[in-house]
């Protein structure tokens, strides 16, 4: 080897070790690292929020005759069912999505599905409809993810109307699946 | 309680009936024409206890006319001269009655005993048509049983003209909702006595007597869930006895107090089961996809009656009591609900759908036979059978309010309970209670 190419390989050398020191390329790689750092700060600022809120949400509620407390949730909405039927209705599907986002989010959460019935028909038949309407719900949020072991259900019958009047448009509130928090 | 001192009652027949009992009233024919009995003045054989002789006529006449089998003509209604007579009339003066207008007449007197506790009352019973001496009795107590002496005057009067006792002295338990919450209740089958048996403001549902009418079983939702208790009819020792996850509710004791049916929803919705009265061995007797409820058993013990919408509809069916055999028991009308089978065992008596309202509706235990027993005033739900098979209590919205009404088993004499402001619901017949 001459001492031409030493020289020439030293230089090359010397190149490659000043483009590895560029100070341009390592800006290069920390400008997108602070913008994700930003975004993961301003998405955790925003579930932080999205918690408090859901927090904020929870109403304690006591039962009278019931030892303890349970907690109701605007953001766990209700769905609603036909006369004598317990399938859900297609348009309540994406309502049981939302209630199992959050379900999924905040796994630390046990609720309850209650069933259940407008006044009509009997005591005991009533029960036993309540009691499908709360096993379907929950089905259909263990379907999307949602732990077993976090939901319970319960059949009320028509034991629990929310609207106390004697027309179609008390009985259609009626017939709903209403979740409570039984632990947060 | 006092009301159980009839243990010290002591019933003295005063002239035996007759051998050739004759039958006044057929009330198994599906229509009677009630018996117009004249109910005389009563007499007080001390004097001085006038209102205690009135209170026990007021008793007399109301359980008579309860029992839908009697005319009952008042004294009061009667024509000047009868108006007074009272106390026991011997037999050559019985003709004096006939423009009373009654085939049979009930004549009797009291006496409070001079220690001021006790009293005697004797009652006679007279064909007026035949100018006979049916039957007479004489009942002696302390003061504080006279009520339940006296039903049972009314029963022997039942009896001697219907060829079977009566039910004056069974009670009947039902649910009474108080705001969010339902408590349960028993009141005498006249209405009176109404107690509180419960008091825990939860939801407290279909109790059902065992049948040696001494606790009531029932579903609570004390626990956050549908379980089972056994409660004293006294309102004491109030024990969890059925508490699987899910629901425990409808409860119907077997005829000998060994097993109770009720719906249980272990596998995600309801079924009957089977469970012995400490809550232990369920057994699940239905199968398929349906929900089934409200189980009742046969006087006999050996088939169930439930309520299933296996065929898409809810309908009432009939099983053996191990499960097997299940046919299909109505076919009329897509809602049949709460079957209850009557103590006689032929008919079985349920809530039926029609036109928008709900009525009470009986049909044989072989599908034939179907009626209609209330008409489309309100809705009449829940009925439960006498324990003579002779009477159906059911709830009934035709004022207003929900209130339990008592009818006999063909339709006739339907009368509300008690005088209550309403909320009440499921009707649950006890046994005879002497």
């Amino acid at each position: 080897m001459t001492k031409k190419s030493f020289i020439l390989i030293f230089f090359i050398l010397c190149f490659g070790l000043l483009m590895m020191g560029c100070p341009k390329k390592t800006m290069m790689k920390e400008e997108p690292s602070i913008k994700q750092e930003e975004a993961a700060k301003a998405e955790r600022a925003k579930e932080a929020k999205a918690k408090e809120q859901f927090e904020k949400s929870l109403v304690a509620k006591q039962t009278p005759g019931v030892a303890g407390e349970v907690f109701e949730s605007a953001l766990l909405k209700d769905i609603h069912f036909d006369f004598d039927k317990y399938d859900i209705r297609p348009s309540d599907g994406a309502i049981l999505k939302e209630n199992a986002a959050l379900l999924k989010k905040y796994t630390n959460l046990k609720v309850q599905i209650e069933g259940h019935c407008d006044e009509r028909g009997t005591v005991e038949y009533n029960l036993a409809l309540g009691e499908r309407r709360a096993n379907r719900t929950k089905d259909y949020l263990v379907s999307l993810g949602v732990s077993p072991d976090h939901v319970s259900t319960i059949s009320y019958g028509k034991e629990k109307p929310l609207d106390a009047g004697h027309n179609e448009t008390a009985w259609a509130k009626n017939r709903r699946a209403h979740t409570i928090v039984t632990a947060k | 309680m006092k009301r159980y001192l009839l243990l010290f009652l002591f019933v003295i027949f005063v002239v035996t009936p007759s051998a050739e009992a004759r039958i006044y009233l057929d009330i198994n024919a599906p229509t009677f024409v009630q018996i117009p009995i004249i109910l005389a003045k009563w007499k007080s054989a001390d004097k001085t206890s006038s209102p205690f002789s009135e209170k026990v006529y007021e008793i007399l006449k109301n359980d008579l006319t309860l029992s839908g089998f009697f005319k009952v003509i008042d004294a009061q209604h009667l024509p000047p001269p009868l108006r007074e007579k009272e106390g026991i009339p011997d037999m050559s003066s019985l003709q004096e009655w006939a423009p009373g207008g009654g085939e049979i007449l009930l004549a009797g007197e009291t006496l409070v005993e001079s220690n001021g506790l006790d009293f005697k009352l004797t009652f006679h019973l007279y064909d007026l048509v035949d100018q006979k001496h049916l039957v007479g009795k004489q009942y002696e107590g302390p003061l504080q049983t006279v009520r339940s002496a006296v039903h049972r005057m009314a029963d022997e009067v039942v009896l001697q003209i219907t060829g079977e006792r009566g039910v004056q002295n069974t009670k009947i338990a039902y649910t009474v909702r108080q705001g969010e919450s339902k408590e349960i209740y028993i009141a005498d089958f006249d209405g009176a006595n109404v107690k509180r048996l419960t008091q825990n403001q939860s939801i407290n549902l279909s109790p059902a007597w065992a049948p040696d009418g001494k606790k009531i079983a029932f579903t609570s939702y004390l626990r956050r869930n549908p379980d089972l208790y056994l409660i004293g009819v006294d309102g004491k020792n109030l024990q969890l006895f059925s508490r699987y996850p899910g629901l425990n509710v409808s409860p119907s004791w077997s005829p000998d107090g060994k097993k109770i049916a009720l719906m249980m929803g272990m596998e995600g919705k309801s079924d009957i089961y089977l469970i012995d009265t400490n809550g232990g061995n369920p057994k699940k007797l239905t199968k398929g996809y349906g929900n089934e409820a409200s189980p009742t058993w046969s006087p006999d013990g050996e088939r169930i009656a439930f309520v299933s919408d296996r065929s898409g509809s809810p309908q009432i069916y009939i099983m053996a009591r191990d499960g097997s055999n299940a046919r299909r028991l109505t076919f009329e009308g897509s809602y049949n609900t709460k079957p209850s089978w009557s103590p006689k065992g032929d008919r079985i008596a349920f809530c039926a759908r029609a036109g928008g309202h709900y009525d009470i509706s009986t049909i044989g235990t072989d599908g034939s036979g179907l009626r209609s027993l209330t008409s489309s005033s309100g809705n009449n739900e829940s009925p439960c059978w006498s324990p003579d098979g002779r009477y159906i209590a059911f709830s009934s919205t035709r004022t207003g309010a929900s209130k339990i009404y008592i009818m006999n088993d063909n339709g006739l004499n339907q009368r509300g309970l008690t005088s209550s402001k309403g909320g009440e619901g499921s009707p649950a017949w006890s046994r005879r209670f002497d």
